[in-house]
């Protein structure tokens, strides 16, 4: 913006990531900081656009194009090419509680709608958004934010992920005395245990973030699973107002010969047990080691890629990842245009480890399993994978039609389910008595975000289904303010 | 979506000249025939949709206006729509659209009724053709449509010099010359409404007062406004003082005036013009080429410049005072002006009173080609070597 040619005078430029070979051999984050003078250059490709796109986050054809919650990024770019980092943060905070969550696991949908974009490689909005809340840790200026005065209200905030964590510092500012509640041993949700500690560190930043959330005078109560060890209708009875944050935590599932066996596992399962161990002190001691083993990631997406990086770093002997869908294209096709979400070909961390170390993308397209074969004691030792070809089915959708005579079995004794998530848990809302909409997310309207219960609300992928963290952000933000509404028959929440 | 149109930045290569930002350039022609097919479309579908067949029977149907149930904005909802939406009474027979073509009395100017015959040696033959007519303020655009028939016959180049040579007496209506091309010389002893020689096209228009004229001619105007407005080429001596917006838009003519109103010069591109006389407030607002030498004997002309794009110099190089003396001379020849004589008189003196007005970019660009040329580039090549070397200074009026 303060330099309108930036865009033709400077390229595109990412700070160098760690080599794969190097790496894998730690669980460390892998993307360095870029200089200061740099990242200057690349706050001065923003284009003072007159209608930026970024920041509008919006849903064209189900995706989300420009930021969803809707980050000043024009602004802060241009605080950056100016070098005036504390109001570049104060920006970044105006409408984003994490920015050092978002800056390193936002799949970026404002890169995708900036209208650099259309012809250009786009400004590096997810790094600078990163490098803004680094520095800011660095320079001690994230402080915890105690209110002025409390207004004696107690709010329960049922999950830790992003949503409630978003939902609980909003709640916290309004004055509200907030209370999280973990079903876990550490708080934090997908954000602790969903996501690895490669791509995101758990101690230097999650914890780093819910230590100042706690001195803000939020309690967490871990192990606290609401409607098991915590009597769901007395928590309605001690709080003022509730707010379910408990994400979209159904995974997909395979129906399948040999499902059962040993070595079968859902992604979610495998990811937390690593984390766990981790953060246990023990890496190696994870329950469900790939160590030596053939691994098999079933799901091209996210979590897929996250099993691939942490199966990578835990030694395994070869992998293989099938998506089902073909291979993107490497550029935009002709019925994704800008400023859609780009459906192209990326090459994520977790492949480029295993090209690096096994010499090629470990992805086959357009293929799926077809039978989990097992050993004399019940352990998978082999999976029967199989083409597939899209067809139209009779009610006219889109459906994978396998291919025959393509059939192949290939050596694996850890297959890992990553295809998504189909909804919400149902015990804890059928306890509740909270009403779901046909899909069997909890029914609460976008902006109202209330659900059937008088003072309970749902935000994040519990009322959306699997999404974004940055959905989540935006939805535990507003059923905050709606919830403060609620309490206080006003609120000057964002 | 970016609105840099006015920054040469354009990113999708469209508002821009620069060779690296066209590049970027993705449009095609088919995309806008899609566009407009489109838009044919959709408007089809609306008017179906409201039982009409053709645009003309949906003219004036502000009965066929919705007003829009949502205005509930605190500014838009005391607003009384219905003398906007006034339907007069219209008689069937009457039409609500125009049906009558205007006249525009082209049968009877000037041109057809007499100046085509008269000039039809040069047109077919170029054979010199010299005249003198009287002039009416009810003859309009005199000479327009002979110039029309020139270029048509001999393309933009027309005819040499001074072909046709018509010396009109009288009060001229308006455009008096409009658009003439190079070979035609109009003279008119008398005086003129607006828009003389407006698009201008490289003929030649002199006005000068009658002979026995009692005034003195460089204190009274003599030509209406917008003189010489969007010309590109020729020549206009003006003998008297010219209304406001003299020149502007002029991209290529040289001209001569004895005074001149406010806003001279704004929006000029090309071109020289001299002034020997007092200008109004506002000279040269917008100017990006092109130079302008103004007389300012009183010594406060620079009070009325709009100094954004310009900048205000001394007449010293050599070549460039031959010039202006020489379209000094050429007013003389061409209007027998007593100024030019009294400022050709005391040249020496006057020289240092002469005040050159001339856009910062476009010098630059000038001295960027000079230098362009002196490594043995020459004509596109020398410009893009300049632009190169200009495009990215950030002192650039452009302001980037």
């Amino acid at each position: 913006m303060g330099k309108p040619t930036g865009f033709i005078e400077y390229l595109r430029e990412l700070p160098i990531d760690r080599a794969p070979s190097q790496r894998i051999g730690d669980w460390k984050e892998f993307h360095p900081h870029l200089e200061e003078k740099r990242l200057r250059q690349q706050g001065a490709r923003c284009m003072d656009c007159g209608v930026p796109f970024c920041h509008t986050g919006t849903l064209i054809s189900g995706m989300a194009s420009g930021c969803p919650i809707n980050n000043l990024i024009p602004e802060w770019n241009d605080l950056v090419f100016r070098g005036l980092w504390r109001e570049a943060l104060d920006r970044l905070h105006m409408t984003n509680n994490f920015p050092e969550f978002t800056g390193r696991v936002c799949p970026a949908p404002c890169e995708g709608s900036c209208v650099l974009g259309i012809n250009d490689p786009p400004v590096t909005i997810k790094n600078i958004e990163a490098e803004i809340a680094d520095r800011a840790w660095e320079e001690g200026w994230v402080l915890p934010e105690a209110p002025k005065a409390r207004t004696g209200k107690r709010v329960a905030v049922i999950g830790s992920g992003p949503a409630g964590l978003a939902a609980a510092e909003q709640l916290n500012r309004a004055g509200h005395l907030v209370t999280v509640l973990e079903r876990d041993d550490r708080p934090g949700g997908l954000l602790m245990y969903g996501i690895p500690n490669m791509k995101l560190d758990k101690r230097s930043v999650v914890m780093r973030r819910l230590e100042v959330m706690e001195q803000s005078g939020i309690k967490f109560v871990c192990n606290a699973n609401v409607g098991d060890n915590v009597e769901a209708q007395l928590l309605l009875r001690d709080f003022d107002a509730t707010v379910l944050c408990t994400g979209a935590t159904q995974p997909r599932d395979l129906a399948l010969e040999g499902r059962g066996l040993a070595g079968v596992h859902f992604a979610m399962d495998y990811l937390t047990a690593s984390t766990k161990a981790l953060l246990d002190g023990g890496p190696d001691q994870s329950p469900l080691h790939a160590r030596g083993k053939d691994v098999v990631v079933i799901g091209g997406g996210d979590t897929g890629t996250d099993c691939v990086g942490t199966a990578m770093r835990q030694g395994c002997r070869s992998l293989l990842q099938l998506e089902i869908m073909a291979r993107p294209p490497l550029e935009r096709a002709a019925d994704n245009p800008w400023p859609e979400w780009p459906k192209v070909y990326k090459l994520d961390y977790g492949q480029e480890e295993a090209a690096a170390k096994f010499g090629a993308d470990p992805r086959t397209y357009l293929t799926t399993v077809k039978k989990f074969v097992g050993d004399a004691d019940g352990k998978l030792a082999a999976v029967v994978t199989v083409q597939v070809k899209w067809e139209r089915n009779d009610k006219g959708q889109f459906a994978p039609v396998e291919v025959p005579g393509t059939e192949q079995q290939r050596p694996a004794q850890l297959a890992l389910l990553a295809m998504g998530f189909l909804g919400p848990e149902q015990p804890l809302l059928d306890d509740l008595g909270v009403e779901c909409d046909p899909r069997s997310n909890v029914r609460a309207e976008h902006g109202r975000f209330a659900t059937n219960l008088t003072g309970v609300f749902a935000a994040g992928d519990c009322r959306r289904g699997q999404s974004l963290v940055v959905w989540a952000i935006n939805e535990g933000r507003g059923a905050a303010r709606e919830c403060d509404r609620f309490l206080m028959g006003r609120s000057a929440l964002p | 979506m970016m609105r840099v149109c006015h920054l040469n930045t354009c990113p999708a290569g469209i508002a821009t000249q620069d060779p690296r930002l066209r590049e970027k350039f993705k449009g095609k022609p088919e995309h806008v025939v899609n566009f407009m097919r489109f838009v044919a479309e959709e408007l089809r579908e609306l008017m179906a949709e409201l039982g009409f067949r053709t645009v003309e029977e949906m003219v004036g149907r502000v009965d066929r206006l919705e007003p829009r149930q949502a205005i509930d904005h605190w500014k838009a909802k005391g607003l009384d729509f219905s003398n906007l939406l006034y339907s007069p009474e219209v008689d069937p027979d009457w039409g609500r659209y125009c049906q009558d073509e205007q006249d525009h009395g082209l049968d009877r100017s000037l041109d057809v009724t007499e100046l085509l015959d008269l000039c039809a040696p040069a047109i077919e033959r170029g054979e010199d053709v010299v005249a003198e007519l009287p002039i009416r303020n009810v003859n309009r655009v005199v000479g327009t449509i002979t110039g029309s028939e020139i270029t048509r016959r001999h393309g933009a180049k027309g005819l040499p010099e001074d072909t046709i040579r018509l010396h009109f007496r009288g009060s001229a209506g308006q455009s008096f010359g409009a658009f003439i091309p190079p070979g035609m010389s109009l003279s008119l002893e008398g005086d003129a409404n607006d828009y003389v020689g407006k698009g201008l096209s490289g003929g030649k228009i002199a006005v000068f007062p009658p002979r026995e004229a009692t005034f003195t001619a460089e204190d009274n105007i003599i030509v209406g406004n917008v003189a010489l407005y969007g010309a590109t080429g020729g020549e206009a001596f003006i003998r008297g003082l010219a209304g406001e917006r003299f020149a502007v838009r002029n991209s290529g003519t040289n001209a001569v005036v004895e005074g001149v109103g406010d806003h001279a010069c704004e929006y000029m591109t090309g071109g020289r013009v001299v002034v020997l006389g007092p200008t109004g407030r506002n000279f040269a607002a917008g100017m990006s080429g092109g130079i302008a030498y103004v007389l300012d004997e009183v010594g406060d002309f620079a009070s009325r410049v709009n100094g954004q794009m310009v900048s205000l110099e001394r007449l010293e190089d050599a070549a460039e005072i031959a010039e202006v003396r020489r379209l000094v001379e050429r007013h003389l020849e061409h209007t027998s002006s007593s100024r030019a004589r009294q400022v050709l008189g005391a040249w020496d003196d006057l020289l240092p009173k002469f005040v050159k007005v001339i856009p910062r970019d476009y010098q630059r660009m000038l001295a960027a080609i000079a230098r362009a040329e002196e490594q043995g580039l020459v004509g596109d090549e020398a410009v893009m070597m300049a632009f190169e070397e200009n495009a990215r200074d950030l002192s650039r009026v452009g302001g980037n």
